[in-house]
């Protein structure tokens, strides 16, 4: 009986993330840009949440809104700029990218409608139990592996910002 | 022609519930504050040996609706700030995650918003989201001491998750559940998880500490100090705002302590009767803020490096040995939770005679280089 | 009446192009990190749509969705730490101006 409900969430979730994606690109001001960032990393969790893939969700919400935003937040209070309109409205080259990317952009989404199949009916359970099985058994080595590149990311982030004590 | 609880027509009853949840659980945020605030008012000043609240209302108790009506009336200062719309922000970010926690926490064996089966993470992300909403605001206020005072807590609040997340991971070994019910159904009668991973208990308890920026953790909020961190530039009903975040997120650290730990609403005569869950759950919850208030008034604060090597130098050592121990020990005995018991009660005694032994031996060496260097 | 698959996908290539757009376009070196965070985001989101339709026994979409937000925050951390170091050297972070290696 709520069957309407389904379609109406995926089209709300579908303007408000390409609304602020947009803005993003747009905006003049970078901290907009950034909490818009936030904003869609929220609505793309919500469309996780549509297709059943609830830890995938959770994920995407604790990293990116709870660690990668933050750092972005972090880069946008160390570098001020001088209050110069940056937005995409002044760029001289706004209309070169338009044009490489419009196109590819409509034909891509127009071929993509040819997946008739829906995708929100898929009969299958929450997808914690496949996902753990599939991380910590068949990909255990690149897991290992990530968690080398994180170490070494967290060492290379550390020693690149060190100042050098005179 | 299906029919609904109470016999109302199952396509309102839908709609209805949502909202009658969403109007308990505001209920539920705003009526624990008041007591709360109440309630710390009186323990501190019991424990500090003075009486508190007295005259308004019998024994103060009308002092918090003093208090409210106060803020309310508040005038709304705004300095000149870096970003309108980002200060006025800041105090929703702060609150709505924790208002949404309440949803998973199970109240009765039947009374509980929604049974995720990723309940436990589901609480985990909320927590992650307060961060931002505490750097934008200290970043808002166009102040470079609550500027600081914000990037200080943040800093607080990320490093502290990692020991939080790897003691919940711990139960959840055990348990074999991340959904709250599942964990909660798990400890039926004496079983509880307490008795078997003491430990996660004791850490996670730490962690909750500092990522609700309570004492001995709150040196980004304390009044004495960095004249209020982020909260600076907030007045009247907005600073109420944060402050009801707070005193929310506190209840939710308790009731998943009660939850993990203590068995959610198990108690006497609770078979029999369902809704007397509810009752042995607030107790249980109530005795852990009691517990954080009794904490709050005792211990002095921690300066913000103590804070930090507390966390990266002793508590993920700790709560990553005690994971490892627990894994390996539920592979080699995948039958038994004793083996378990027996070495996380190990790992607490050796926590608690070793730590201030260490403390000791590397206080008389810091002296002694301040000594010679002096 | 259901989503159907491809406009899960159609969704996941127009984020991906405002992303590239982005890249493009925009001068400041933290907005070009934003816009890549977008791309990454749009293709989560495909892998994820795909992975829910047609994998039948193990989620290898949301395998390969775990280990990009690994790589995402290690790129992020990485990524800004760089454009600090840069800007303390001169105060700009326009990466039209930092062009002392270019030939």
């Amino acid at each position: 009986m709520y069957d309407f409900i389904e379609p109406a969430l995926f089209a709300v979730l579908t303007i408000a993330t390409i609304a602020s994606g947009a803005g993003v690109i747009l905006a003049n001001r970078i901290t907009t840009s950034a909490l818009l960032m936030a904003f869609t990393f929220l609505n793309v969790a919500g469309m996780f949440l549509l297709l059943g893939a609830e830890t995938v969700a959770m994920f995407q919400v604790l990293i990116y809104v709870g660690a990668i935003t933050v750092l972005i937040l972090y880069g946008v209070m160390f570098t001020p700029q001088s209050p110069r309109p940056y937005g995409l409205f002044f760029q001289t080259q706004k209309w070169w990218a338009a044009l490489f990317v419009v196109p590819i952009a409509i034909f891509v989404a127009l071929v993509s409608f040819t997946f008739r199949d829906s995708a929100t009916l898929a009969p299958k359970g929450g997808d914690l139990l496949p996902l753990a099985t599939s991380v910590f058994r068949d990909f255990a080595f690149p897991f290992e592996v990530a968690s080398v590149l994180l170490l070494a990311a967290m060492v290379g982030a550390i020693v690149l910002v060190k100042r050098d004590e005179e | 022609m299906p029919v609904g609880p109470f016999g109302i027509d199952p396509a309102i009853w839908a709609p209805l519930r949502l909202v009658i949840a969403v109007l308990l659980a505001v209920g539920l945020v705003f009526n624990g504050a008041l007591a709360q605030i109440y309630l710390e008012r009186k323990i501190q000043a019991i424990i500090q040996d003075r009486l508190g609240p007295l005259h308004t209302g019998p024994w103060g108790l009308l002092q918090t609706f003093a208090d409210a009506i106060k803020l309310l009336g508040k005038e709304d200062i705004r300095a000149r700030l870096t970003d309108k719309w980002f200060f006025l922000a800041a105090p929703s970010i702060v609150f709505s995650p924790m208002l949404a926690s309440y949803v998973v926490i199970p109240f009765a064996p039947s009374i509980v918003g929604a049974d995720l089966n990723v309940g436990l993470l589901y609480l985990t992300t909320l927590g992650s989201m307060t961060v931002l909403g505490i750097v934008i605001a200290g970043w808002a206020s166009n102040n470079k001491y609550s500027l600081i005072g914000g990037l200080r807590s943040a800093g607080q609040l990320i490093s502290y998750e990692v020991p939080q997340i790897l003691s919940l991971v711990t139960v959840v070994l055990v348990v074999g559940t991340l959904s709250m019910v599942g964990i909660a159904e798990s400890q039926p009668g004496w079983q509880l998880n307490v008795l078997v991973l003491p430990l996660a208990f004791v850490t996670y308890f730490i962690a909750g500490l500092a990522e609700t920026n309570r004492n001995p953790f709150d040196l980004p909020e304390a009044e004495s100090e960095l004249v209020a961190g982020f909260l600076t530039e907030y007045s009247g009903m907005r600073w109420a705002i944060f402050f009801l975040a707070e005193y929310g997120e506190v209840t939710v650290v308790s009731s998943i302590v009660a939850t993990l730990w203590f068995g959610a609403w198990h108690g006497p005569f609770v078979e029999v009767f369902p809704l007397l869950g509810v009752l042995w759950f607030t107790l249980k919850t109530y005795f852990f803020v009691l517990v954080f208030m009794w904490i709050r008034a005792t211990l002095p604060r921690l300066r913000i490096d103590q804070l930090m090597s507390l966390c990266w130098k002793i508590l993920i050592p700790l709560t990553l040995t005690n994971l490892m121990v627990t894994a390996v020990l539920l592979l080699v005995f995948p039958t038994t939770v004793v083996p378990v018991a027996i070495a996380n009660w190990i790992l607490l005694a050796l926590f608690v005679m070793v730590l201030p032994y260490v403390q000791r031996r590397r206080l008389v060496a810091l002296r002694e280089r301040l000594r010679t260097a002096a | 009446m259901a989503v159907p698959l491809g406009a899960f996908i159609a969704v996941s290539a127009v984020l991906f192009f405002i992303g590239t757009a982005g890249v493009l376009v925009r001068r400041n070196a933290v907005v070009i990190l934003m816009s890549v965070e977008l791309m990454l985001n749009a293709t989560n989101l495909a892998l994820v749509a795909f992975s829910r339709r047609y994998s039948s026994i193990d989620e290898r979409g949301s395998v390969f969705v775990v280990f990009i937000f690994v790589v995402a925050a290690a790129e992020v951390a990485v990524g800004l730490a760089i454009v600090l170091s840069a800007y303390r050297n001169r105060p700009t972070v326009d990466v039209d101006e930092i062009r002392s290696m270019r030939g």
